[in-house]
């Protein structure tokens, strides 16, 4: 009890310590268990506290509140066959309780066992008595009750259930009501009545593709597989949607997916016009999906190339009538246009366009940012940024051009600039503008910013920031915690196992899956070459802008220790602090130790664990995954991962790399593994390589089928590094895609050039030379000199003197 | 762009879209809290699995003596990038049917900051809300709010 209070109170080794003593001094007191399980509950040590509770329950087999919290603990484990006794229990000590009775439905419909979970919650309501009026607890349970028959293919029970209890108004979700509606009565092949009900749902809420999709499915039209069948009903009944629901976006949008040829263009021209008279900026982005389809994208284009013909005239002669186009139009048109070419990889033209624009009206953030993103796809991270900047000082209110420009100026490797702006929007009482954004579980910015430390070479400070995109997931993960009883006491159990769900699939999140990778790769990189580690924490290497980062970082640091120091004095002793750890402290600003971590590739590996499931379609992953296993010499697993990434893309560069690595390796084993890791493993080899031909055939072979194309090329030379070939051979590999018909482009150019890199190759510079002269447009190739000039240009000088600035007002333009 | 009920899956989206948007943020949990208590009342917008605008609502816990129960908007955003389309409108309009119908609020009310000259336009002309009070700094930078309400009753069945 001591060791309890004392965790309140913050004293918590040592409280944790005597918590310890007792349970060794009564093995067999429920009481010493239940405080050391709800302590390690405090830790979010789910599994352990579990056991705790466990032990508990032996000596105190009907205690509530053991009981209830062990529930709590199985189900955040996952482990529903227990819960479903846990929960058993429960009812039968507390039957008058209404949330047992739930609890019980839930652990049963968890454990995959519905139609107990049916039962149960008929027992239930036959049960019930004095049920007031208009109850959402109740109403929300019968949905449930509902969505359980329907699960199971009981569509008659569900439709009965549902419309008495809609009709005695028990059920009071209305939109609830009509969506299962909707959707029972066309499973059961009441065509007519299901589409009442379906259009009765697309007046509610006219914008809901969802609606649609079921309105027409229902008809037998499957609104993503329109067929030449299908398409005169479904675009006829959607042009009748678009009369009669005349502010509705959905139906108009639906039909250009829907209409091809003739049909097409005739919706396309008052769809385009109306969004460009309106000036919206989202319309490239929103029709840009048609362009799938070659056809759509030509009509599109002649329908806004005429229509930018047409307005120029009208805006170089100024035309009294008052029927012409307003100029902003005209803006908005060229902001399409421009677009539109970059889109389709016309970066020059696109330029042409915007600073058309521009010349014309030179405030409007949209051009700005536009002509920021097209260069930023040209190559040029710092004209970016630069553009970006300009946008967002014309708004300074707007957040969104704020971290526009900060993500711009990370991806130019400027990471105290990004913070400068970052800071504008940020908490000024956070140690730094970065700590504030990660306590707001920003992925954007720590994603971002881990990548741009990875670019800039400080690898520890992009795996510091990748581990805190991992540590964010598990933070989710935690989060659900308290809702495995807060929902039931709330009853709000549809969404609750929605819940459930998204937190089993949580680390499918782009995020995550793309940290998980990089932080592999890195580790990765470090195993193979150790002295990465060393170098990219030795402040020599670090340039001056780095040295100034972490002398400000050392100063953030231990500014936040002595706030928290001064908050701990400041706190009365006697507050009660809970059982719920706080942030640990960290003692790797810099996330040296992190790199220089021992197990390193285990660490790897338990990040890139849940992608086998939740990224499976992911062939990054899978070569991420091999990365590691074959230097843990895990060679089964090798093979698997080469075997779904061949699955996915046999052709994949990046797995031809893989292929040629993982045969010289399992080749140059000492010895073949033991049975039965061996004979397996030369099943495995003989399934990825079809033919048993020596392995520079092979790679020459991959080269040949692949000719023109600089990826191949750099794939081919990585492993032709891996066969020991000699570095004048790889080089001149190299230096082949500079010219002739190799259509190099400068992402690839760029990592053939990180390649030169790590083979310490003494023509490096004279290959970044020739980039920089192959890309005129991108500042990528840059000398360090030239990049710390092109940094500085970036950013937006503040106005000198507000007094001499005169007329251009750019503050006050209005959004 | 589709306007649909907010799902679970969709709160790291609608968290990104309030980060990039506004200077309130909230964590994951917070947003859990809202989507596990009233799972009708908050609304996104969707361009092709992205979210680009949202609304986050509740009911009012804490009624106070003789006030009617009420809903309240927490956050609603919309991504620079895909504004004049009506969507904070629309988000706003589902939002309110269901408070008014699955929770019986009389009147609807949301915080706005004085100096958000356009949400304030949005909020009184647009969608007809009126400003109640002004709560002297209301946020954690010192700046005032605007306490506006809109009335559901026409809503209710």
């Amino acid at each position: 009890m001591k060791g309890l209070v004392l965790t309140h109170m913050g004293k918590r080794d040592e409280g944790l310590e005597l918590v310890k003593k007792g349970v060794r001094l009564d093995l067999t007191s429920h009481i010493c268990w239940h405080v050391f399980g709800l302590i390690q509950k405090g830790q979010k040590n789910y599994e352990e506290a579990l056991k705790s509770y466990t032990q508990a329950l032996r000596f105190d087999k009907e205690n509530l509140n053991i009981l209830r919290d062990a529930a709590h603990l199985q189900t955040q484990l996952r482990q529903y066959e227990n819960l479903v006794e846990t929960r058993h229990t429960l009812l039968r000590m507390r039957p008058n309780l209404r949330q047992n009775w739930i609890g019980l439905a839930v652990a049963f419909h968890l454990n995959g066992n519905l139609t107990e979970a049916k039962k149960v919650l008929e027992h239930y309501e036959a049960s019930l008595k004095n049920i007031p009026d208009y109850d959402v607890e109740h109403s929300e349970v019968l949905v449930y009750h509902v969505r359980i028959l329907e699960d199971l293919g009981e569509f008659n029970d569900a439709l009965a259930l549902l419309d008495v209890n809609a009709k005695s108004r028990a059920i009071i979700d209305r939109v609830a009501i009509m969506e299962y509606r909707a959707r029972i009565l066309s499973k059961l092949g009441l065509t007519e009545d299901a589409e009442h009900t379906w259009q009765a749902l697309i007046e509610q809420n006219p914008d809901h593709y969802g609606y649609f999709k079921g309105f027409f499915s229902n008809r037998g039209i499957d609104l993503e597989n329109i067929t030449d069948e299908t398409r005169p009903k479904a675009l006829q009944a959607l042009r009748d949607f678009s009369i009669q629901l005349p502010r509705a976006a959905a139906p108009r949008r639906l039909a250009l997916t829907t209409a091809t040829g003739d049909d097409f263009r005739e919706l396309a021209e008052p769809y385009i016009a109306k969004g460009l008279n309106s000036n919206i900026p989202s319309l490239f982005a929103d029709i840009k999906a048609l362009y799938r389809d070659s056809e759509k994208l030509a009509a599109i284009a002649s329908i806004v190339e005429s229509r930018y013909t047409q307005l120029k005239a009208e805006a170089t002669v100024p035309s009294p009538s008052s029927e012409s186009e307003p100029p902003t139009t005209y803006l908005w048109t060229l902001y399409f246009l421009a677009q539109h070419h970059s889109h389709i990889g016309e970066h020059a033209r696109a330029i042409e366009l915007l600073d058309e624009a521009l010349s014309h009206t030179p405030t409007l953030p949209e051009l700005l940012m536009l002509k920021g993103r097209v260069l930023k796809r040209l190559g040029d991270p710092y004209g970016a940024a630069r553009w970006m900047d300009e946008a967002r000082v014309l708004d300074l209110q707007d957040r969104f051009l704020n971290t526009k420009c900060g993500k711009y100026r990370l991806r130019a490797g400027m990471i105290d600039e990004a913070q400068d702006v970052f800071a504008l929007f940020t908490k000024k009482d956070a140690p730094s503008p970065g700590a504030d954004l990660e306590d707001m579980q920003s992925v954007l910015f720590l994603l971002e910013d881990a990548d741009a430390h990875r670019r800039n070479g400080n690898l520890a400070m992009a795996l510091k920031r990748y581990t805190s995109i991992q540590k964010l997931f598990n933070e989710f993960e935690d989060d659900q915690f308290d809702f495995h009883g807060y929902s039931l006491r709330k009853f709000t159990i549809n969404i609750y196992l929605n819940m459930i769900q998204w937190a089993d699939n949580l680390r499918s999140h782009p995020a995550y899956v793309r940290a998980a990778i990089a932080a592999a790769e890195i580790y990765v990189q470090v195993h193979d070459d150790p002295t990465a580690a060393s170098h990219a924490s030795a402040d020599s290497k670090l340039s001056d802008e780095a040295k100034k980062a972490k002398k400000k970082a050392k100063k953030a640091a231990v500014k936040a220790v002595l706030e928290d120091t001064k908050k701990a004095a400041t706190s009365s002793a006697n507050e009660d602090k809970g059982l719920d750890v706080g942030p640990p402290k960290d003692d790797d600003s810099d996330g040296v130790k992190l790199l220089q971590a021992k197990d390193g590739l285990e660490k790897a590996s338990k990040l890139l664990s849940p992608l086998s499931t939740l990224a499976a379609d992911n062939i990054d992953a899978w070569v991420a995954i091999y990365d590691v296993a074959i230097r843990r010499k895990k060679y089964l697993q090798a093979s698997q991962a080469l075997n779904r990434a061949q699955a996915l893309d046999e052709d994949h560069p990046e797995l031809h790399v893989r292929l040629v690595h993982f045969k010289k390796t399992v080749s140059t084993l000492p010895q073949e593994p033991p049975s039965p890791i061996g004979p397996v493993l030369s099943q495995a080899s003989s399934r990825l390589f079809s033919a048993d031909i020596a392995l520079d055939t092979y790679n020459s072979q991959f080269l040949q089928r692949h000719p023109g194309s600089p990826k191949a090329t750099l794939a081919f030379a990585k492993s032709l590094q891996t066969l020991g070939s000699p570095l004048e051979e790889i080089e001149s590999t190299l230096f082949g895609l500079l010219h002739g018909e190799a259509n190099l482009d400068h992402k690839t150019a760029l990592n053939a050039l990180g390649f030169l890199d790590t083979l310490s190759s003494s023509r490096r510079e004279e290959f970044r030379a020739a980039c920089d002269q192959k890309f005129p447009l991108s500042t990528v190739f840059k000398t360090p000199d030239e990049t710390t000039a092109l940094r500085k240009e970036a950013v937006v000088p503040p106005p000198e003197d507000p007094q001499l600035t005169n007329g251009e007002d750019k503050g006050e333009v209005a959004s | 762009m589709n306007i649909r009920a907010a799902t679970v899956e969709d709160l790291a989206g609608m968290q990104a879209c309030n980060l990039q948007n506004l200077p309130e943020n909230y964590t994951m949990k917070y947003y859990l809290y809202h989507a596990l208590s009233w799972p009708q009342l908050s609304y996104v917008a969707e361009d092709q699995g992205r979210i680009v605008g949202y609304i986050l609502a509740k009911m009012e816990e804490d009624v106070a003596d003789g006030d009617e129960s009420h809903g309240h908007v927490t956050s609603i955003s919309v991504l620079r990038s895909y504004r004049r389309l009506g969507l904070a409108k629309r988000l706003m309009i589902q939002s309110q049917e269901a408070m008014a119908t699955v929770y019986r609020a009389s009147y609807v009310s949301l915080h706005v900051r004085k100096s958000n000259r356009a949400a304030l336009a949005l909020y009184k002309d647009t969608l007809g809300f009126t400003v109640r009070e002004i709560e002297k700094k209301y946020y954690a930078d010192g700046e005032d709010a605007y306490a506006m309400r809109l009335s559901l009753k026409h809503l209710a069945r």
